[in-house]
């Protein structure tokens, strides 16, 4: 089961405070949708009036083509994942599975049948007779997950839930959240303030800042062509070029900048000389820190490939390659 | 000796003041009780040929088999009354009143605490009766003609009982209520639960630890006090406490006090035995 | 359902209100009896409580064995939940058990219990007696209340002391018991409203020097009359008055 999301001019206060402002996104059926910014930027508000549980002030949200803005959650075709997974820890992994099954009216051995199945999907059927209590946070996160799967909703949505996990078993949830979401086909909505996390699972990227959508596009758009220097800041280091070096104006409102990957010892556009002050390993590359000889405040981050290290304190020319122009902040 | 074991008999020398308090004041007075109950009071003097005579008497004599019956019938009414009560008043404070005004809430519904207990019960005397603020009302009103009795019958016990453990469960379920993140009623609600199966299913076991925690301290105290049957209640049923208190006044019958205090005791640990896996005592 | 819910909530205020709003209104009423029509107000039943010197002894003999008894409790428990929180020792569940153990037994029993000690031993009931009683029940409190507070946060903090050299005693009074500030305050005072409104052990442990809740006691017997309403107000309007000082003070400044 899957559905497209239609988000036109959203908006929701709290308030005074304004979390949304005129939030218009739409997201195809069986897309990995990730929401993504710093918290506080309202996407885990967007979440909950995408799951039915605030009402906005203003605006619609179309689920598969129908106007869901005023439907309650229990009657909507979506599920959420919690942040802090709100298993009931009185009742039994498959109980828990089948929780919404039950609430649809089917029977114990049809609804038991099905929560075995999902507990098996996400690699839990051994454990389905346990509470919750007894489980590790990444199998309390998979249980939530076959718990908003079981009722086969057309969108999921999917609130931080790798927040509470550490690094190395955060990659590897969503590996298996991406091909899980394969498998099911289902339009999945998940929001994170990570964005590598995003940038690994993502087929389509919000980026969300003060309660508006900087950017929404593929992870390569959204990090190699973003529209605003907010969103490049937030994707990965940024290094912002003075407008005499690159020789043209960038336009009112608007700046040059690159990625430290495009920033090297060849390129179209000089930098001019700059010193080279601090630099750390990074396996694949030299993460290097750089001062500039002519404007002492200005500084570079660039990463040079292997081997291509100067010496601490040397001064050379730098270069940049294919910069981007972003809408400054306001 | 390593240095795990120094640590442990220093820290071990901490809590002995407080364990030796707590047996000489609290474990030998209560063996020393259980020794006598097993004696017998003839005419003045204490007899000490030991048998369970007491026991028997107990279990035997209607005057007294009566008021065990008539105090687990009032503990029984007056826990269940006041879970039924402070429930929903725990609930409506934890989710409709707005949060900054929750804790004013819930300091007004705990305020009569602060009255003295014995106060309470003569203030409940005066409400309930024959010319008190109750019936007078109620006759002014035109509800009643005249009024009826209430105060020394069991009614105005139990009313006396459940006041003052409303604000206690009140107190036990609010603080479990909202320590329920509000992602369990979402996540019910999103799966496709009714307002009543959220309640019957996740909300109600959830708050299970602080029903059973408020009901055990409910039952204990209930069952014990001696005041509130005392003011209220009257002499016409008497309570356990009440026929112990009978046994030292009237005929200074220590060994049967006893006897009626460890029977007590025995259904307070049974009553405990039956909630242990709901308690946290240690968190109260 | 919103309006259902705010009805119940007031309609379960009124209960909870009702003995108290009576209580203190025919405080003030005039005439001999606290019952209805009221014809006050008057403080003459003030004037006359606060004139008996039998109730003004009760009254100080309540707060001493309140004090005392809730300052050894206190003690006693602070040390026992530092000793039992830090190490685990063999048995250390069969003694917090133990220590715990009095919370739940009827007041009468330990009444009872103690009386039959002190018959034997000859010790007169009195009101030391009936402070050795309420350290046996507020004991307990201040130990679970403590022991709950003291967690690993604490246990660091004193390792850290012990590591820079501070002796136990030190690291009790100089890290230990500012850190649970909070948590010592309030078994205090819980205690001391404990003690202060206990009547059963302080009933049958005391003859001549006896406590306010036991004074009100023998006062009902002689029926109902507004002075009794008037000592019930007093003592209500003092505990008021100490809990919204300990709300303002002491609880809200935790809270930050």
């Amino acid at each position: 089961m899957t559905a497209n999301v239609s988000l036109q001019a959203l908006s929701h206060n709290f308030g005074e405070f304004q979390a949304l402002d005129d939030i218009n996104l739409e997201f195809a059926a069986g897309e990995f949708v990730v929401l993504l910014g710093p918290s506080g930027c309202g996407k885990s508000t967007l979440l909950f009036i995408l799951g039915g549980f605030l009402t906005p002030t203003e605006g619609q949200v179309w689920i598969g083509g129908q106007d869901m803005s005023r439907v309650a959650a229990k009657d909507r075709p979506t599920t959420t994942m919690f942040q802090d997974y709100a298993l009931f820890p009185h009742m039994t992994l498959r109980d828990n599975v089948g929780f919404g099954l039950r609430m649809r009216g089917q029977g114990k051995a049809k609804r038991n049948a099905k929560a075995d199945e999902m507990l098996d999907l996400v690699g839990l059927l051994d454990k389905a007779g346990r509470k919750p209590h007894e489980l590790s946070g990444g199998q309390r996160q998979r249980v939530a997950l076959a718990r908003a799967l079981a009722v086969e909703p057309e969108v999921l949505l999917l609130d931080e839930p790798l927040g509470a996990l550490d690094l190395k078993l955060r990659r590897q949830m969503q590996e298996e959240l991406k091909i899980i979401q394969r498998k099911v086909g289902t339009t999945f909505v998940h929001v994170t303030h990570d964005q590598e996390e995003a940038m690994a699972i993502a087929d389509r990227i919000a980026v969300m800042n003060a309660g508006k959508v900087e950017h929404a596009g593929s992870p390569e758009e959204v990090y190699l062509r973003p529209k605003t220097l907010f969103s490049a800041n937030f994707m990965g280091d940024l290094n912002i070029l003075p407008e005499a070096q690159v020789g043209r104006a960038a336009g009112a409102g608007m700046v040059y900048a690159a990625r430290p990957e495009n920033i090297g010892l060849a390129g179209e556009i000089s930098l001019g000389d700059a010193r080279l002050t601090e630099a750390s390993f990074f396996g694949t590359y030299h993460r290097c820190h750089f001062q500039s000889v002519e404007q002492g405040g200005q500084t570079y981050i660039a990463h040079l490939p292997i081997g291509a290290l100067p010496q601490q304190g040397e001064a050379l020319p730098l270069f940049a390659s294919s910069p981007m122009t972003l809408k400054a902040d306001v | 000796m390593t240095m795990e074991q120094q640590e442990r008999r220093r820290s071990f020398s901490f809590a002995v003041p407080a364990l030796i308090w707590t047996c000489a004041f609290f474990v030998v007075p209560f063996l020393v009780m259980l020794v006598l109950s097993l004696a017998h009071l003839e005419g003045r003097q204490i007899v000490q040929d030991y048998d369970l005579g007491n026991y028997v008497k107990i279990f035997t004599e209607p005057s007294l088999f009566k008021g065990i019956m008539v105090s687990l019938e009032i503990t029984i009414t007056v826990t269940i009354l006041s879970v039924l009560l402070a429930w929903p008043l725990a609930w409506i404070i934890a989710t409709q009143v707005p949060e900054r005004y929750q804790r004013l809430a819930i300091m007004l519904a705990v305020l009569p605490f602060w009255t003295s207990y014995v106060v309470r019960s003569y203030a409940w005397a005066l409400v309930l009766g024959q010319n008190g603020v109750l019936m007078q009302g109620l006759i002014a009103i035109g509800i009643l003609d005249e009024p009826v009795q209430i105060m020394a019958t069991r009614a105005a016990t139990v009313i006396g009982f459940v006041h003052f453990f409303v604000m206690l469960l009140t107190l036990t379920i609010y603080s479990n209520l909202i320590q329920l993140s509000p992602n369990y009623a979402r996540a019910a609600a999103d799966l496709g639960a009714s307002g009543w199966n959220t309640f019957r299913l996740v909300i109600l076991p959830l708050t299970l630890p602080g029903i059973m925690t408020g009901a055990f301290l409910t039952f204990v105290l209930c069952i014990g006090d001696y005041i509130t049957p005392q003011i209220l209640g009257g002499n016409n049923e008497l309570s356990m406490p009440q026929l112990i208190m009978l046994q030292l006044g009237r005929r200074g019958d220590f060994p049967m006090a006893s006897a009626l205090s460890v029977v007590l005791m025995v259904i307070v640990t049974l009553a405990y035995a039956a909630s242990a896996r709901w308690l946290k005592m240690e968190r109260v | 359902m919103r309006t259902l819910g705010w009805l119940y909530m007031a309609a379960i205020f009124v209960f909870i209100f009702l003995p108290v709003v009576v209580l203190v209104l025919f405080s003030f009423q005039d005439s001999r009896l606290p019952v209805p029509p009221f014809d006050g107000p008057t403080l003459k039943w003030y004037a006359q409580v606060l004139a008996d010197r039998g109730m003004m002894e009760a009254l100080r003999n309540s707060l001493v064995v309140a004090v005392v008894s809730s300052a050894v409790a206190l003690l006693l428990g602070f040390f026992a939940a530092q000793g039992l929180a830090r190490v685990r020792l063999p048995g250390s569940a069969l003694m917090r058990g133990l220590l715990i153990a009095p919370m739940t037994v009827s007041y009468l029993i330990i009444a009872l219990g103690l009386l039959t000690v002190f018959n034997n031993l000859g010790f007169r009931p009195s009101l030391w007696a009936t402070g050795i009683g309420h350290v046996v029940i507020s004991l307990p409190l201040c130990f679970a209340i403590l022991f709950a507070a003291m967690g690993d946060h604490q246990k660091n903090a004193e390792r850290a002391a012990r590591d820079l050299g501070a002796s136990d005693l030190q690291v009790l009074f100089l890290v230990t018991a500012p850190m649970l500030k909070p948590a010592l305050l309030a078994a205090f005072f819980l205690s001391v409203t404990f003690s202060w409104d206990e009547f059963i052990i302080a009933f049958l442990l005391t003859r001549f020097d006896v406590t306010l809740p036991v004074e009100i006691w023998s006062m009902l017997r002689s029926g109902l009359s507004p002075a009794t309403n008037a000592i019930g107000s007093l003592v209500f309007l003092v505990s008021i008055v100490i809990l919204i000082l300990l709300e303002l003070t002491v609880f809200r400044k935790s809270k930050t």
